[in-house]
């Protein structure tokens, strides 16, 4: 979706450079999450996602010209 | 339909970063090479707070202006502005003035002349169309509720054949919906 929204906009060359699962204890590196905000999701999610609730992206892109 | 509105996750983002404290150096050990950390102030370091390494990806070189949209506490402007060098230029840019000023303190530690912060927002980027060579942003996106605003306006103020470097969260499975409409998940 987020490439789909790049190419909208008028970017092309729209490339992923880089994608790795980010888990509870990735994301427990962050002062941006309290420890309950973690147990929160810890039971929020099941367990075989704990290690990969989200995707760290890295895309690139160019401005035609 | 947006579970905040503009006003309230602008609000909370900016007290969830004025609140940020630096710990330990594990997120920009984890995302940063050493030579890419060598010679920046701890507290810099200690604050990054990005998912990626948006400005190796873009391959910042010599001469460029480069613009990191959400620039926190500064790492990833200070790290272009060196790959820059002094015929170039990094401009930071943040809606929260209390990391704008630990980002200037880190650029003043630094003594690099190349540094520029500012204060706005990145649906309303302060700066001139076809003005800058590089935009980088790292994890930022995610924290608008106008992304495709904010995306346009990157390519606006991008010169042609400018290029754009962007980490951020993406969802593979949607999360649920208490999640989603937890604060902290969205300022972060």
């Amino acid at each position: 979706m987020l490439k789909r929204k790049l190419a909208n906009v008028g970017f092309v060359a729209i490339a992923t450079a880089e994608r790795r699962p980010f888990g509870l204890a990735a994301l427990g590196r962050y002062p941006l999450f309290p420890p309950e905000f973690l147990d929160f999701v810890r039971q929020a999610i099941p367990a075989e996602r704990h290690d990969a609730i989200v995707d760290a992206l890295v895309l690139t892109a160019r401005k035609p010209g | 339909m947006p579970y905040f509105s503009d006003t309230d996750a602008r609000s909370i983002i900016q007290r969830t970063y004025e609140a940020a404290r630096a710990e330990d150096r594990a997120v920009a050990d984890s995302l940063y090479a050493p030579d890419e950390l060598a010679g920046l102030p701890e507290g810099a370091v200690a604050l990054a707070l990005g998912v990626g390494n948006p400005v190796r990806h873009a391959g910042v070189g010599p001469g460029e202006i480069v613009l990191d949209i959400g620039c926190g506490a500064g790492i990833d402007t200070l790290i272009a502005a060196r790959r820059a060098g002094r015929d170039g230029r990094a401009h930071g840019l943040d809606m929260t003035p209390a990391m704008l000023e630990r980002a200037r303190q880190h650029a003043a530690l630094t003594g690099f002349p190349n540094v520029q912060f500012h204060e706005g927002l990145m649906e309303a980027l302060p700066f001139a169309d076809a003005s800058i060579d590089v935009v980088v942003s790292n994890g930022t996106l995610n924290l608008s509720t106008r992304k495709s605003r904010a995306l346009a306006e990157m390519q606006r103020v991008l010169r042609p054949g400018g290029r754009l470097a962007l980490a951020d969260f993406v969802l593979g499975e949607t999360l649920p919906e208490e999640i989603l409409r937890d604060p902290t998940a969205l300022a972060a």
